[in-house]
Parts: C-alpha cells; sequence; structure tokens
C-alpha cells in the first residue's frame, strides 16, 4: 500500500480537457480512459461545470468594451514622432550647442581666474582690518571696558616709537651709540 | 437608423502588414491595430487592477509602447502576445497595494444586467453565481488567476498563454489544472452549480485490484 498517493497520471488532462481542447484522438483516448478509471472520471465530469461555470461568470465581462480613442496614444507618444526629418532637427542642434559652448565658456574663464595669482584680489584682510580699527576709535567710550579698551587701541604705536631716529646729544655722546671702554694693558689713560 | 461601424473591422491586413505599414508612418494603419486590441487589452487590466480608468491608461501605456518599440517589433503573425504581454507587466505594476481595498473583480460587471432575459429573480440568481465564481476566482494566487483570465476572459489558448506569461505551455497547464482544482473545491461547497466535492484519492482503491467474490454455500442448505 502507497502512503502518498498522486493519484491518476491523466488528472490533469481530464481537467484541461475543456480549456485545452485536445484533438478527437487524444480526446476518445481520454474518455475511454476516464471509463475505467474513478479519478479521471469525476475530474472530467466536474471540470466540464466548472468550465461552464467560469464561462458563464466571465461572459458580462468579455463583452466589456472602452471607448477610448487613438489620439490618447498620440498625445502620450508626444511630437517626437513628427521630427523625424534630420533638416527639422538641425534648429535644435545648434541651440544646444550654443548652450554647450557658453557652459564651457564659464567654466574654463572661472578656472583660469581662479588659478591666476594676478587677478587675485590683494590685501583685503587688511583693508577689512583697518576699517573695524577706523570704526572703533572713531566711536565715543561709553563704559568703563569700552574706555579702557579705547585707550588700549588709541596708544601710540610701540614700534614707531622704537624705529623713531630723533638721537639727543648726551655728554658729547648720543645716547644711542655703544659705549665701548677701551682698556690699554699697563697703560695710563693719559 | 445609423449603426456605428466598429473602426477595426474596416482593415483586413494583418498584423505583420499594420506593424510595417506603421513603421513607414501610416498612422491608420496604427489606429487599426489601436481598434483591434483595445478592448481586449482593457478588459484584462480590468480584470487585474479592478479600476476602469486604470485600465484606460494601461490601453493607452500600451500602446504608446507599443509605437515607441515599432522599429524592433517583428510580429510572425499576430501582435496580441506581444501586447497582452506589455499589459500584464504594466497591471501588475499598477495593482493595488495591500492594505487598499477596491472593489472585487464581480462588481465590474454592471450594465449587462440590465440587458438579462428572464425573471428578476432568475437574474438576480445568475448574478449570484456570477458573484460566487468570480469571489472564487478572485481568491486565487496571482499568477493562477492571470491564466484563468487570460483564457476565460480574454480567450486565449494555452500556447498564446504561455507567450504572453513567458514561460513553456507545460507550465501554464499546470497552473490552470491547481487553479481549476482549487475551484471546483470553493465552488463545490454551492450546490447550485452542480459541481461535487473532491473526493479523497484512496491508493488502494486505485490500484489494489478487488477481490474476486463468489457465493460460498452455507452447510445444510
Amino acid at each position: 500500500m502507497r502512503l502518498f498517493s498522486h493519484g491518476c497520471e491523466s488528472r490533469q488532462a481530464a481537467y484541461l480537457a475543456w480549456a485545452d481542447r485536445p484533438d478527437v484522438g487524444e480526446r476518445i483516448a481520454l474518455e475511454a480512459h476516464a471509463a475505467s478509471c474513478v479519478e479521471c472520471g469525476d475530474a472530467l465530469r466536474n471540470a466540464k461545470r466548472v468550465d461552464a461555470a467560469l464561462r458563464g461568470a466571465f461572459s458580462p465581462l468579455r463583452d466589456r468594451r472602452t471607448v477610448i480613442a487613438p489620439g490618447r496614444v498620440r498625445l502620450a507618444v508626444g511630437p517626437r514622432s513628427t521630427a523625424t526629418n534630420p533638416w527639422l532637427r538641425a534648429p535644435r542642434f545648434v541651440g544646444r550647442l550654443a548652450e554647450v559652448a557658453v557652459m564651457v565658456g564659464v567654466t574654463l574663464f572661472a578656472v583660469s581666474t581662479t588659478f591666476d595669482p594676478s587677478a587675485a584680489p590683494s590685501s583685503s584682510t587688511r583693508a577689512t582690518h583697518s576699517v573695524v580699527q577706523a570704526y572703533v576709535r572713531a566711536q565715543p567710550p561709553l563704559s568703563d571696558i569700552d574706555y579702557l579698551r579705547w585707550l588700549r587701541l588709541n596708544k601710540p604705536d610701540v614700534s614707531s616709537t622704537a624705529s623713531d631716529q630723533t638721537r639727543l646729544p648726551m655728554g658729547g655722546r648720543f645716547d644711542g651709540d655703544p659705549v665701548e671702554i677701551q682698556k690699554a694693558l699697563g697703560l695710563s689713560p693719559r | 437608423m445609423k449603426t456605428q461601424r466598429d473602426p477595426a473591422a474596416g482593415d483586413a491586413r494583418t498584423d505583420h502588414d499594420l506593424v510595417y505599414a506603421a513603421r513607414d508612418g501610416d498612422t491608420v494603419a496604427f489606429d487599426a491595430l489601436f481598434y483591434r486590441y483595445r478592448d481586449g487589452i482593457f478588459r484584462l487590466g480590468l480584470a487585474i487592477t479592478k479600476d476602469p480608468s486604470a485600465a484606460e491608461e494601461i490601453v493607452v501605456d500600451t500602446f504608446a509602447r507599443a509605437h515607441r518599440a515599432l522599429a524592433r517589433l517583428e510580429p510572425d503573425d499576430s501582435l496580441r502576445p506581444w501586447l497582452y504581454r506589455v499589459a500584464v507587466n504594466l497591471s501588475y505594476n499598477r495593482r493595488p497595494r495591500k492594505g487598499l481595498v477596491l472593489s472585487s473583480l464581480d462588481e465590474a460587471v454592471d450594465e449587462p444586467l440590465a440587458n438579462e432575459d428572464g425573471s428578476p429573480s432568475h437574474v438576480a440568481e445568475q448574478a449570484e453565481l456570477r458573484r460566487l465564481v468570480l469571489g472564487a476566482v478572485d481568491e486565487l494566487g496571482p499568477k493562477h488567476r492571470l491564466v484563468v483570465v487570460l483564457h476565460y476572459m480574454n480567450g486565449l489558448n494555452l500556447t498564446e498563454i504561455a507567450e504572453v506569461v513567458d514561460c513553456p505551455v507545460g507550465t501554464v497547464k499546470s497552473r490552470l489544472h491547481y487553479a481549476l482544482r482549487r475551484l471546483r473545491k470553493h465552488l463545490a461547497a454551492h450546490p447550485e452549480l452542480g459541481i461535487e466535492p473532491t473526493r479523497p484519492i484512496i491508493a488502494t482503491e486505485l490500484r489494489v485490484p478487488k477481490p474476486i467474490t463468489a457465493e460460498v454455500p452455507l452447510e445444510g442448505e
């Protein structure tokens, strides 16, 4: 006794007898087999009823129609199909070429100015710094802290004082000259 | 009374001739192809999406694709499998997502009920049976449902269905066999359809020959 039976091998053919429309020879062989096989006879009989029920159920849908016009397809496709002549596409090609040329020119100009040192703006940071300082100097001190800041900003520049070349005479010598003490060994200064 | 002439019936050329004419810019040929397959693609889209407006868009998109592919199309005999394959793919792309409840396939049947002959009770009974059957089709899986729809609604034979779904004919037979068995199982619960329930397969009943029995005379008779 088989535990897992797959049924008769002709069962699929019996179910599809109404859908597949086999030729006369196959049909006669199938019906002859179904007469002796319980399972195939059952399948053939009920497949006919299922087939009839399906055909009846789908028959109203089979008559369903639509009224779409082919113009909607042309609209969906667009005017691309009309421009099949290459001469009609020439103006569009020229326009596209001009666009590309302008784009390349702008890009090259931007690249060349980026890497050219002579075209770069000079001392921009110093100018900004001096403008800020001038503005702050011009403001009157409002509070103590601002006043202190203002004083510090308006303090005389140390570097300019240090570089002042005004030299005053002191004792026959200039104050800035280094004093060298000359010592003669064994000799009196006189 | 003036009747409207079917535009598809006017052109007797084959699909092959119409495709080549449309490729040369003959819009009348393309329109003839459109009218020839418009309704079938609409019904197919309607069966899958269950939405008439989506089905109309599928018709337009299918023929728009055909128009763009005219230069590559080489139909041997019929353009129908190619068009239906495109329509099936578009329909499944537009299929409602899970959680979105649309009307069932049987709810798309509205106008023909008014034209049926017979008493109102008969009409109602037929509509109920139709609803049962289409409801059972709705419960099939997408692959099995597509095969049933293509065969019973669009009238494609199994070879054409194999071209549409792009698989061997044996696979189509297997899917249709499975679908019919499932439908039989579902519809057997409704005795008005006259479908018997599936019998359990008993291996011994099928394979083991029945023992030969004969009456044995009892002693004393």
